[in-house]
Order: C-alpha cells, then structure tokens, then sequence
C-alpha cells in the first residue's frame, strides 16, 4: 500500500500500519501520538488542499480548454 | 488464420467434446460475443474480432463463461482464447470462480500479431497451446517506468490530472475479467462517498487499484474502454510489480500455487454460494 502511495505520488510516510493488541493499551497510545507527532511535522497533505479548494466542475473545465 | 481456428472448432463441436462454444461473432459489422451450439453456426459471421481498419474487438470472455458455466452445470464449453484470456482463465479457476475447470471447458487458443501485443504492450499475446497464429514477441513494461522516473509531487500532479477526467461509469470494472465480487467496495458510500463526480480521488482509483493487487492479468481491457482514457493499467502494472516483489507471485500463470490476497480462503475448486 505504500509502494502504491509512492507511485500515485503521496507520500508513504503518511501510512502507517501496526498491529496492537487490545490488551495493550499504553503501547497503543504511544504509537498513536508518535504518528500524529510524526504527521504533525510533515504538514498538510497536498491532496487535502485539492479536495477542499476544488469544485466539482474544475476537472473537467480544464479538459476542455 | 481464422480458417485453422474455425475448423478446429467445427470438429470439436461435431465430436461432441465440447456442446457449445463461446466465441465471437460479426452481425452487420458489429461484433459481440457469442454462443456457437451447432457446427453449422460456425459458417455465420465466426470471427476472430478482427475488423479491417479497427484494432480487433475483445471482450472479456473468460468473466462470460464464468456465467454461462454456472448457468449449465452439465455441459462442457469450448471458449476462444487470447493470450490475456488464458491468463484470465488461470486467475478464476485460481479464485474459485470456474467450479470444476479442467472438464468444463477447452480452450481454443490462438496467437495475436506482433502489433496488438505492441499496441496494448503484452507481456505474453499467446495462449500456453496455439490453434493458429505466430507467437508474437512480448512487450516489456515502460509505463511504469515514465511514472517512477518522475518525482512525488509531479506524479500526484499526473495522477490529480488523470483522475479529475474520470466520469464513474463503472467500465474498468465491468469489463474487468477478473472483477467478479457480488458486492463492490466502490458503491459503498461508507468508504467511498458515493454521487461525487468526480468521485473522491485519489482513493477511488487507488481502492480499484488495491483490488488489483494479485488479480490483474494484464489485459489493457479497462484502458481500452475507459471514455476518459486514464491509464488505469499503468496503475494495475506497478500493483502487479509490487505483488511479484514483494510476495513472488505472478497472476495467470497456471498450477496450483495460490495467490498471496487468498491464501486463507478454500482450495482451488471449492464452491460456495456464499461467496
């Protein structure tokens, strides 16, 4: 999943996947702040502002043109 | 060439090894799948999909007689096959999908010429066994390349681009041989917003592309349909380097192995209705 992130141009340090037990509380926690700590310093993700900013329409008026 | 591969079925049909063959069939000039049941039938319009000046017509007939197998259980189908077919085959035997394969259907195959493997760049444009045809040379991989060549934002810029055109019809997934769930993850409004159009990218495409992983064969099929003309198989093939990297496995290649995205479900040649 990541290597395809990479590919479609996000980048694969935004994806994280790790297994914790449900018996493992404080270690859940921990990975969760790192990530969001991580995250955190990385900024914005370019396909937020695209999603947000962009209306329906705008692919395709682009095509057009 | 077609000569070779209609007579070869003509004696197939009139031996009685096969009841009924799915092949193709030219009706005025249009050409669609079609059932031949009678060795005379053949006579009428049996076509290879080729039609002067067009590049010939494909349909995924595999995914075809995945239906029609399950629809008669007690006959046995004859099905002509390209070299992206047999792959198709080799797939859905593999996922369950074609209960009892090895006596349900033969398989006519034949070879495709040097500049249809070059046009949808095949990686092999023949079946294992050729009733007719020259086996053309396979065609190595360069779209990936072009893409992996550019850097992370400039390839969410392509992707951006070639995503925005997309219209949501559905026809990467239909024509899809190898696409045969009941219920698709892409008409679930939880996890994809569902009524966007453009739908929500990129994850509807990287979800279609996710799917893919372990299953694509490779048949350029969604590329060739798709109105917007978005390289979706471009997509598919990194999913397919990714797979062969990082779990060995190569989809429509024949033998018992089982493809690393079910290894816990049954055996090749269970059936459920459930599934």
């Amino acid at each position: 999943m990541r290597k395809l992130l990479a590919f479609s141009g996000v980048d694969p340090e935004r994806l994280l996947l790790k297994w914790v037990s449900s018996a493992e509380g404080p270690r859940f926690a921990q990975v969760v702040t790192e990530f969001t700590e991580k995250i955190r310093i990385l900024g914005p993700s370019p396909l937020a502002d695209s999603r947000t900013a962009k209306q329906p329409t705008a692919g395709m008026a682009s095509e057009a043109s | 060439m077609i000569e070779q591969v209609r007579e070869h079925v003509r004696k197939l049909l009139t031996d009685g090894q096969i009841s009924a063959f799915l092949g193709l069939r030219n009706q005025d000039g249009n050409i669609a799948p079609h059932i031949f049941e009678k060795p005379e039938d053949l006579d009428e319009g049996f076509t290879l999909g080729d039609v002067e000046g067009r590049p010939p017509a494909r349909y995924p007939l595999a995914k075809l007689l995945m239906t029609i197998v399950s629809a008669d259980p007690d006959k046995k189908f004859g099905i002509l096959v390209r070299g992206c077919d047999e792959r198709a085959l080799y797939e859905l035997v593999r996922w369950n999908q074609l209960p009892g394969a090895a006596y349900r259907f033969v398989k006519v195959g034949f070879a495709c010429p040097q500049e249809l493997a070059d046009e949808h760049e095949c990686r092999k444009p023949f079946p294992d066994e050729c009733v007719a045809g020259e086996k053309a040379q396979p065609v190595m991989n360069a779209s990936v390349k072009e893409i992996d060549a550019k850097a992370l934002p400039e390839r969410l810029e392509y992707w951006s681009r070639v995503f925005d055109r997309c219209v949501k019809c559905y026809g990467c997934r239909d024509i899809c041989p190898v696409c045969f769930c009941n219920v698709c993850t892409l008409e679930e409004n939880a996890l994809i917003r569902t009524g966007d159009l453009p739908p929500e990218n990129p994850i509807f495409h990287l979800t279609r592309a996710a799917h893919m992983a372990g299953r694509c064969i490779d048949c350029n099929l969604c590329t060739e349909v798709c109105p917007a003309e978005i390289p979706l198989r471009t997509l598919y093939k990194k999913v397919a380097e990714i797979v062969q990297e990082d779990f060995g496995y190569v989809t429509g290649e024949p033998g018992d192995a089982k493809s690393p995205l079910n290894f816990l479900g049954p055996d090749p040649g269970h059936t459920s209705a459930h599934d």
